[in-house]
């Protein structure tokens, strides 16, 4: 690039979203670092480190391209995604149950975290190349929620009800925010519920269903998952209003709490921070999510504005989820929380969303 | 390309916006309500969830004979346990899952297995795998440790009694906690597989043996595994041990060598009970019982043919014969003769003829001897037996007065043994019979009582303590067991004082003539158990012989009859006759005749208790196994075959009651 672009370029660049993204990050890696003396072997403060370092890289790289290139290729990369899904339910490696992970020798990779991505792609496309300025009618949905519905179908079969969930949240909001006439509302809201007991009866496993109604029951004294949820409840509830402090989760720490470094991280922030801490972390993710409404708001085209409401969609559901489900507000489905959960393959992933809306952001329309 | 204008404020923006932030109140909502609304109580939840509390039992407190023998003790035992998270399967598939190992050293059966799986699964606390297992197990394991991570073998104590089935009765034996006596005794530190006094001393004085546990506390992780010293002074400070109250040990009255001299002359009869006490202060030297049971077994494990055994016996091993209810037979007519005089019915000196029979309601009652004693007075009457001299004596008082003197004597009522349930035996007055008598109430009934037949119903100790009160001139005692209770180092904490239950109103004439009467019977030609007076010492005493069934008119010499048919052999006396200290009395379950199998075995128990002889000592010199402590438990576990552990507790349950004697007939044509 030229002088002039490169400095046009740098002053574009969303230091504020790159901000808040650095600064959960870090709060991130230091909650594993306390978390994590519970835990034997590598630890998990520094491999998140490592992982949050490739990612920057994947998220400079997404920024850099003019993500033009991304709507050109959106069909295809939404393809690729339910070729490797179809595979995993051949050829996966089974975890606890499922078939969730592709094993490439040097590294094991979730297609359905792929999808997440992919579905904000494909949706973006799809919706970028018509004009529904009147609002989507049921005609109008059948065609992208029965490609959507499918592939999440493939995600549903491995099991894995938490993450088809969530897609096809994240997948709901971008269709909102283009705009639903109220009809199509309406019958979707009542094909919805009438489809809640069929789904339960059909589409959900016993555990599943197990996890549910434990969760209406959390105030009996069971082992199994209302034990972690109760152990998660007790670790926030003891960390009261400013926490017990640094690396002195108790709860944590001595091991009550299983799954503390992925799923119920949040349990140990919240412990040692107090509610003052985790109405900090909330408020920095509410930050971040508003920042990319915002962001979508401002785009160019509709293709950037519904990547950047689907980015946003997707760190809202995790977190609200994640959230809700470690305090007992809502039944355990197994959704990471966004660069807090210890894990390389997510965080990556989202790296690479918020290269998306980094991107989304420098190309946006200037105000005059 | 169509071009989504909206401005920042634009109203979708602003709706999202909304959502979110709804949705976020509702996340901080709930923040709220655990974390500042809730935050103390989860507070409090989190530091009881890292503190655990370990209970330190102290040992529990011996049995002691009246001179020091021990009745029971604690051996050391030891206990398998694993720990869920440190037992890990092994990587690779030839090296043996450590639960197969533990299978076969243990002998554990296939169930066993199943269960210990699933517990081990559940990661929770310590599983236990095995208890009180024998050293060759301990070295098999001990050894293999490399193979069986998490696997710990903990010292224990075991309870264990030297003399087995010797005192089984009096001492008892224990058992398991049951589930439903669990829920009533936790809060009194009482834990799942605590054991239990379950029969004898050891149930009665279970608090006083156990003591109470001590706590130590301790902080952990979830795993249960200790965590530092700093961390826990840290958290609860300096409330971190109670100091258990240790079991108290008894000194019981009971004379361990009497019961083996008793168990040695009781060898040719396979049921009975004897009971000697001491007529001074009504102190119970030995409360013997036959058939017995191994209390080792019966604490431990049980084998399914010991238990088979047990219950198709028909003599009862579980029950304890001292006071249960039987037929007294003419032992019982001390009561008759006390009768005699305080009714005024006959003097010291008047006679009365016996021809062999007597005329009663148009029937003839028959005298044992069929020719008949001749003239007898009270005492010759006792020393003789004679059944007319008392049939007299029942006709002209009454079944109500036989009953009264009875009462005066103890006898119909409890006497108070603290120990074991004991039967308050019968006096059948008019009442009873018009109530419980298929015809009512007749008066011959009286005849029959008078010679301790009919529905007349007694227990050995009883019986004892009724002649306890000829001996020392009139005192029942209640019946004393335990002496003292004192510390392991033997300092005395309690003492038992004895204690008069009631005095029989006896005119000193009466009682000297009772007296004369029961030494003539053992000294006095024609006595019913002259022939077998011992040399070296006097003893007085009285026969009885309790018939049981009878066969049509005929009677039925006893080695004829079957064995459940034939009469009850009873002894009841005291020795040396002047200034007795010790009172016996001998029951043998359809033993057969009093004066010709129960005196023997009565004289000879007298005489080498008398002579200072130690059955135990003599065993040791004869190279004969006595059961001694290391030997007797180890043994007894290693015969038994496996995967036969029983639970003792349900084996008891009906046998420990009362054992009467309905088929009755009365002993007239």
């Amino acid at each position: 690039m030229s002088e002039r672009r490169r400095s046009r370029f740098l002053g574009r660049i969303d230091w504020i979203l790159m901000g808040l993204v650095v600064v959960i990050s870090g709060i991130g890696i230091l909650n594993l670092f306390s978390a994590s003396r519970a835990a034997y072997g590598m630890p998990v403060h520094i491999s998140q480190s490592l992982w949050f370092a490739i990612g920057s890289v994947v998220a400079v790289l997404t920024m850099l391209v003019d993500y033009k290139w991304f709507e050109r290729w959106a069909y295809f990369a939404f393809g690729a995604v339910c070729v490797l899904l179809v595979a995993v339910l051949f050829v996966g490696t089974e975890l606890n149950g499922s078939y969730r992970w592709l094993n490439f020798g040097f590294f094991m990779m979730q297609p359905s975290e792929l999808l997440k991505v992919g579905v904000i792609l494909f949706t973006a496309r799809y919706l970028h190349d018509r004009d529904f300025s009147a609002g989507m009618s049921l005609a109008d949905l059948v065609v992208p929620c029965g490609i959507v519905g499918a592939s999440v179908f493939l995600v549903l079969k491995q099991p894995d009800l938490g993450t088809s969930l969530v897609i096809l949240s994240i997948f709901g909001s971008i269709l909102l925010y283009q705009g639903l006439r109220m009809s199509s509302l309406m019958t979707l809201a009542v094909v919805g519920l009438l489809s809640i007991p069929v789904v339960w009866n059909f589409g959900m496993h016993d555990y599943q269903r197990a996890r549910v109604v434990s969760f209406l029951n959390l105030d009996e004294d069971t082992h199994g998952s209302s034990w972690q949820v109760r152990q998660s409840i007790i670790a926030f509830g003891s960390g009261r209003a400013w926490g017990k402090g640094h690396v002195e989760s108790t709860q944590i720490q001595k091991g009550f709490v299983p799954e503390h470094e992925n799923d119920f991280v949040a349990a140990n922030w919240g412990e040692e921070r107090g509610f003052v801490g985790m109405a900090g972390l909330l408020g920095l993710y509410f930050a971040l999510i508003v920042w990319g409404l915002r962001i979508a708001s401002l785009a160019r085209d509709k293709f950037g504005a519904l990547v950047a409401v689907g980015v946003s969609a997707t760190i809202f559901w995790h977190v609200f989820v994640n959230v809700g489900m470690v305090t007992g507000m809502l039944p355990v489905v197994g959704l990471t929380l966004p660069f807090m959960s210890a894990g390389g393959s997510s965080l990556v992933t989202l790296m690479f969303e918020i290269g998306l809306l980094m991107n989304v952001s420098i190309r946006r329309r200037t105000l005059i | 390309m169509s071009a989504v204008k909206h401005e920042i404020g634009g109203k979708r923006f602003l709706s999202f916006v909304l959502a979110v932030a709804i949705a976020f109140s509702m996340l901080l909502g709930r923040l709220w309500y655990v974390q500042i609304l809730h935050g103390d109580e989860y507070y409090r939840a989190s530091t009881e969830n890292i503190i655990r509390n370990i209970e330190v039992s102290p040992p529990r407190g011996r049995l002691l004979d009246r001179n020091s023998t021990v009745l029971a003790e604690n051996r050391p035992s030891f206990d398998v346990v694993v720990h869920p998270h440190q037992f890990v399967e092994p990587k690779d598939a030839d090296t043996p899952r450590p639960l197969q190992l533990l299978q076969g050293y243990l002998n554990l059966s296939k169930e066993d297995v199943e269960r210990l799986a699933k517990s081990i699964s559940q990661k929770q606390g310590e599983v236990l795998i095995a208890r009180d297992v024998t050293r060759a197990q301990v070295a098999l394991v001990e050894t293999d440790r490399l193979r069986l991570p998490g696997v710990e073998v903990r010292a224990n104590s075991h309870r264990q009694y030297p003399l087995e089935q010797v005192t089984a009765h009096v001492v008892g034996f224990m058992g398991e906690i049951r589930a439903n006596e669990l829920k009533d005794s936790e809060q009194f530190g009482y834990r799942s597989g605590d054991y239990v006094g379950r029969m004898g001393i050891e149930r009665a004085y279970e608090s006083i043996l156990r003591g109470a546990p001590g706590i130590e506390r301790q902080v952990v992780d979830a795993r249960g595994i200790p965590q530092g010293e700093a961390e826990t002074r840290f958290l609860i400070g300096d409330y971190q041990k109670v100091e258990p109250i240790a079991g108290r040990d008894l000194v019981t009255t009971i004379d361990a060598r009497l019961h083996l001299i008793i168990d040695e002359a009781m060898r040719n009869y396979p049921a009975g009970g004897v009971v000697a006490l001491d007529p001074r202060d009504g102190s119970l030297l030995a409360m013997y019982s036959k058939p017995s049971f191994n209390p080792n077994s019966w604490s431990g494990r049980l084998s399914s043919q010991e238990k088979l055994r047990s219950d198709n016996d028909p003599y009862k091993p579980m029950l304890d014969k001292t006071v249960s209810a039987y037929f007294p037979g003419s032992t019982f007519k001390i009561v008759g003769a006390l009768a005699t005089f305080e009714e005024g019915v006959m003097g010291a000196d008047d006679e009365f003829k016996c021809p062999g029979y007597y005329r009663f309601g148009g029937r003839n009652f028959r005298c044992w001897k069929h020719g008949g004693h001749g003239d007898m007075t009270v005492s010759q009457a006792l020393q003789h037996s004679c059944d007319v001299y008392f049939y007299h004596v029942a006709e002209t008082i009454g079944i109500d007065k036989i009953a009264e003197y009875g009462y005066g004597f103890g006898f119909g009522e409890l006497t108070g043994y603290p120990i074991n349930d004991e039967s308050p035996g019968r006096m059948p007055t008019k009442e009873w019979h018009r109530k419980r008598s298929p015809d009512g109430f007749k008066y011959g009934f009286a005849l029959n009582t008078i010679l301790g037949q009919g529905d007349t119903l007694a227990t050995p100790l009883q019986v004892a303590l009724a002649y306890g009160a000829v001996a020392n001139g009139g005192d029942v005692y209640y019946p004393r067991v335990i002496d003292r209770v004192q510390t392991a180092a033997g300092d005395p904490l309690f003492v038992f004082d004895p204690k008069v239950r009631k005095t029989v109103k006896m005119d000193p004439v009466a009682l000297e003539e009772i007296r004369k009467g029961l030494w003539l019977a053992v000294n006095g030609d024609g006595g019913t158990a002259y022939a077998h007076r011992p040399e070296n010492i006097e003893v007085s005493g009285k026969t009885g012989t309790a018939q049981v069934h009878k066969i049509g008119r005929i009677r039925v010499a006893n080695r004829d009859k079957e064995l459940r048919f034939r009469d009850h052999a009873w002894f009841a006396g005291y020795a040396p006759s002047d200034e007795p200290t010790l009172v016996l009395v001998v029951f043998l379950q359809h033993g057969g005749h009093g004066g010709s199998d129960a005196a023997p075995v009565a004289m000879d128990i007298i005489t080498r208790y008398f002579a200072g002889e130690d059955p135990l000592a003599q065993k040791i010199g004869e190279k004969h196994v006595a059961p001694t402590p290391s030997v007797a438990g180890v043994g007894e576990r290693d015969d038994v075959s496996s995967g036969d552990i029983e639970d003792v507790n349900d084996l008891i349950s009906s046998d420990a009651g009362m054992d009467f004697e309905t088929d009755q007939e009365s002993p007239s044509e």
